[in-house]
């Protein structure tokens, strides 16, 4: 009987070993579990009766009770049922009082207990984030965020919860609408933040968060939500490519099948190259997959126009501010604004000249204020208003007097100003700037450069003559510039370098639907190939198979067509326009063309080369572009940039940087402070200092490593020495002989002098043998 | 399917034209419209694109246009028989939102005279920008008629918050070829838009107001 006491007892004491058995055998040690389960109901409520004068063992006591049960009670769900409930009350009315230690434990038990399912992830998130918010502790909070954002995570793993995320994005919205002056809306936003990088919220719910965020009352909450929009994507997008390159790096199927075939066969082997095998055509999965539909946060707002005016009429010009915001955080505004403005095309004319007053050399951060300018200016925005603020940079920034990292910030500013709204400056003023293109300095030089280049592509007419250049010049001969310098005009897009892929196809003398077939030819084999692992799939021959069933008769008919073709083109000089029918005879070709010429012809009654122009358009309504035309077009496109311009190759490198910047410019892309400074370093003068550091190879002093090689000047043989030594290499004969003391070769070159006639003769008849034989070592 | 031949679209154009001129010809003219899928396309990666291009036959001759402009110009209007505002009616609308919403709501497509149209900013606020109909605009030596055509035969692709359009390339009053023409034309300029080409069109389809719609590719 005694020893059977104790060994309850010593089951009593040893709650893990009683676990570890309860989780083999629930049924059996049922008992065991109901009685320490009273156990902690008595200690529960002893506690409850006077929380805070609970002694030291008590609360360990408890502590472990509640650790065994949490991990327990999912083997008796009836037993335990009110045990979640317990823990909440707890948590809920005595949070602040409790002992940190069993508070992170019952926080600790609520989650594993989600885990076991006994609470569901709703009853969870609502018991912690009013704890979250609330709470004094910071240790709590961290553990508290830690826990929701996780959860978020989880249940959101392999499907999109949205039922949870709706409470749980309506809870953090309220928080912040309910008080806007709290800081306690920081929360709301560092979650959303958090679930936004993690792709887990991704939808206009999320956003409005943030929108609200924004235009809140605490200092905190605004930048919060401020930067979320400046840099919320751009986190997300490098999480993602991180993720994306952990995959990739974890699973090398290869390396495996390789281990698992020198190595000895195991069944953990074997296991894990299926489940390698598994991951690898998850991924593939993956790939192939359609793009998840990540919107950036600045197009998911529901009107940005509102938003953008409210975030300007409260945080920027407020008659009483109700938020105080230093100049860092009213930039971060500004920033959002004119990036709104600039991306939405919006109308927001007040915010042009409140940046009139920040726009002198001396303003802190200025290059910033140009680059929001510049980003807030777009092809709608009326020129009267930004003239004024293109006057003013110009007064301001540049002139002989001002430094020359000033004169180029400002000419950068004015060039990214009319490059988004060219009509923004007038004749004077430009032919003014252009002048400082002859500056001794290389960053203004460049600057105006710039401008010039720009004004030569969107408004030649106003350079003077000579600074228009050959294709600038031309082009205003023959009147092609007109209309483009009209506010609100918009330019019609047409398919660019068109004609040149009809001339080629001319040239070519391709006609109709065979060489249609054959550029779609395994197009999509191509896309597809990259993706299937095995190679098996033969899609080439697929590819074939498709089009014979389509294209048979086509084909009969393009060879029969042909041949009428060749009869018809002897008789008609015009036979030349591609034009590709189907199934119509070709004697109606001509026909076709003259009527949808008249047709062209009567809605416009202008030149003949807008006639011209209809022409070559027959290629883009009759014939569908293939792959391969697009690929030929490209290709076309870019050969055609090149022959333009050919002068030097110098030039043409830069022209051709120059046009790849401009191209990679996009609506969507930010403009930055970075931007506006761009080639300030040129105008940098190294001081003394600088100077000895480069001599002697050890670079600037704050960074500048970029390019290592431009801030070394030691002479090359010392940086190939280096290079060597780097290397590891060993040094050639004639290097040590070089190199060798000169004492030492002293004795040798005494003796040279005194050797006698025949000595000579002997030692000279030996070089012309050794060049006979090849040298020392004779290798010929 | 795997690729879209010419021979694909006249069969597609044909049977929809037969349907709607001739097995359900309805009381109104019915307006034929692209529809288009993408795919494989990051909207936050690739960079969305817009683009206007103008088709060489009007795809909605019963679009309603107003002209704003000056004495000269509505006079022309006049002349022509289009709706015209001057400067004055649009002062009156006093820059109340609703009034300016219900103009743009009005009219399918702006044209303003050179002289006033720097000013629609100012006069108007944001309303017609958001609503995507900023006035074109005409000077007094052009032709209005023919920049109404121009205006009109105008078609806009620009990606919204989904990855589908539609826009309007012609109506089932127009012959074959003509329609043909059209849809060409812009499926054309739409894959020279994308940044993948082909394999960035999920699905294209061709559909008039009523009509079942015909899968093109």
């Amino acid at each position: 009987m005694k020893r059977k006491v104790g060994a309850l007892e010593k089951v009593d004491a040893d709650l893990p070993n009683l676990q570890h058995k309860i989780k083999v055998d629930p049924i059996s040690y049922q008992e065991d579990f109901v009685n320490q389960y009273g156990l902690y109901t008595s200690i529960h409520e002893l506690f409850l009766t006077s929380p805070t004068t609970t002694d030291d063992t008590g609360l360990v006591r408890l502590r472990d009770l509640i650790d065994f049960i949490s991990h327990t009670a999912d083997c008796y769900p009836k037993i335990a049922g009110s045990f979640p409930n317990d823990l909440i009350k707890l948590l809920q009315l005595h949070h602040a009082t409790l002992d940190p230690e069993l508070r992170d434990k019952i926080v600790g038990s609520l989650v594993l207990l989600r885990k076991k399912d006994m609470i569901d992830s709703n009853t969870l998130l609502n018991t912690l984030w009013p704890l979250l918010v609330s709470t004094p502790s910071k240790s709590l909070r961290a553990l508290l965020y830690q826990k929701i954002v996780s959860d978020l995570r989880n249940s959101n793993s392999k499907t999109t919860n949205h039922k949870l995320n709706r409470s749980m994005q309506t809870t953090c919205y309220n928080l912040i609408a309910s008080d806007p002056a709290s800081p306690k809306g920081i929360w709301a936003v560092k979650l959303t933040r958090e679930l936004w990088k993690r792709q887990v919220w991704s939808d206009a719910k999320a956003v409005s968060i943030m929108e609200i965020a924004a235009l809140s009352q605490e200092a905190k909450v605004v930048t919060g939500g401020v930067r979320f929009f400046l840099g919320g994507d751009q986190e997300r997008e490098e999480a993602a490519d991180e993720e994306s390159d952990q995959e990739e790096k974890n699973i090398s199927m290869g390396k495996l099948r390789h281990q698992a075939g020198i190595n000895k066969k195991t069944a953990k082997r074997d296991n894990d190259l299926r489940a390698a095998a598994k991951k690898v055509k998850r991924n593939e999965k993956k790939k192939g997959a359609p793009h998840p539909l990540n919107f950036s946060a600045l197009h998911l707002l529901h009107d940005p126009q509102g938003f953008a005016e409210k975030l300007f009429q409260q945080h920027l010009q407020p008659s009483q501010p109700k938020v105080r915001l230093n100049l860092e955080q009213k930039l971060f505004v500004l920033q959002l604004v004119s990036r709104l403005v600039g991306l939405h095309k919006l109308t927001l004319i007040p915010l042009y000249s409140y940046f009139l007053k920040f726009l002198t050399p001396r303003q802190p951060s200025v290059t910033s204020f140009l680059a929001s300018l510049a980003q807030a200016t777009h092809n709608l925005v009326p020129p009267d208003v930004l003239e004024p603020l293109v006057q003013k940079i110009a007064n301001e920034f540049v002139s002989e007097a001002a430094a020359a990292q000033v004169a180029s910030a400002g000419l950068n500013g004015i060039r990214e100003v009319c490059v988004r709204q060219p009509l923004a400056m007038n004749e004077t003023l430009l032919q003014d700037l252009v002048q400082y293109r002859k500056s001794k300095d290389k960053g203004v030089q460049m600057a105006a450069r710039g401008l010039l280049s720009l004004y030569r592509e969107v408004g030649a007419e106003m350079l003077r003559k000579r600074d228009r250049g050959r294709d600038a010049a031309m082009k205003v001969r023959s009147g092609e510039m007109d209309g483009a310098r009209r506010f609100g005009h918009v330019e019609e897009g047409g398919i660019e370098g068109l004609e040149l892929l009809e001339k080629w196809k001319e040239e070519q003398g391709q006609e109709g639907s065979e060489d249609e077939a054959a550029g779609w030819d395994n197009w999509d084999a191509r896309s597809d190939s990259s993706e299937s692992s095995g190679g098996w799939v033969n899609v080439e021959s697929e590819g074939e198979e498709i089009d014979i069933s389509d294209s048979e008769d086509e084909r009969e008919k393009g060879a029969e067509k042909k041949r009428k073709m060749e009869n018809a083109r002897v008789k008609k000089a015009v036979g030349k326009e591609n034009v590709d029918e189907d199934d119509k005879p070709a004697e109606k070709t001509p026909a076709k063309l003259e009527a949808s010429q008249r047709a062209t012809a009567s809605l416009e009654p202008a030149a003949a080369l807008k006639r011209e122009e209809a022409r070559v358009s027959t290629l883009a309504t009759t014939r569908i572009l293939t792959p391969a035309d697009l690929a030929k077009l490209q290709e076309l496109r870019q050969s055609a940039a090149v022959t333009a311009s050919l002068p030097s190759a110098k030039r043409r490198k830069l022209q051709q940087d120059a046009a790849a910047k401009t191209a990679a410019r996009h609506a969507d892309d930010a403009v930055t402070a970075v931007d506006i400074e761009g080639l300030a370093k040129l105008s940098h003068k190294a001081t003394k200092e600088e100077k000895v550091r480069m001599a002697k190879g050890l670079g600037l002093p704050n960074g500048a490593t970029e390019d290592a090689g431009a801030n070394d000047h030691r002479s090359t043989t010392a940086r190939r020495k280096e290079k060597k030594a780097a290397e590891g290499k060993s040094t050639t004969n004639r290097e040590k002989a070089r190199k060798k003391n000169f004492l030492m070769t002293l004795g040798k070159a005494k003796r040279k002098g005194k050797r006698s006639l025949g000595e000579t003769a002997k030692v000279l008849k030996a070089h012309v043998e050794r060049g006979k034989r090849g040298g020392r070592r004779g290798n010929k | 399917m795997s690729k879209i031949t010419v021979a694909g679209v006249r069969t597609n154009v044909q049977e929809l034209l037969k349907y709607s001129n001739e097995e359900k010809k309805r009381n109104f003219l019915e307006t034929v419209e692209l529809q288009i899928g993408l795919k494989n396309y990051d909207p936050q990666r690739d960079k969305r694109f817009s683009g206007t291009v103008k088709l060489p036959r009007v795809p909605r001759p019963n679009m309603s246009i107003c002209i704003l402009g000056d004495q000269h110009d509505i006079d022309r209007a006049k002349h022509g028989g289009v709706d015209a505002m001057s400067s004055e009616d649009l002062k009156k609308l006093n820059k109340n939102k609703k009034l300016i919403k219900k103009l743009a709501r009005k009219y399918d497509a702006f044209v303003a005279s050179d002289s006033l149209i720097k000013q629609i900013p100012r006069l108007l606020g944001p309303g017609l920008s958001k609503a995507g109909k900023f006035p074109t605009p005409v000077s007094h030596n052009e032709d209005l008629t023919a920049k109404i055509t121009e205006v009109k035969s105008t078609i806009k692709f620009q990606l919204k918050k989904v990855l589908c359009m539609g826009v309007a390339v012609g109506n089932v009053d127009m012959d074959e070829e003509e329609l043909i023409g059209n849809i060409m034309l812009s499926i054309n300029y739409l894959v020279s838009l994308l940044k993948k080409g082909w394999q960035n069109v999920g699905s294209l389809t061709i559909k008039a107001s009523m009509s079942p719609p015909k899968r093109l590719y």
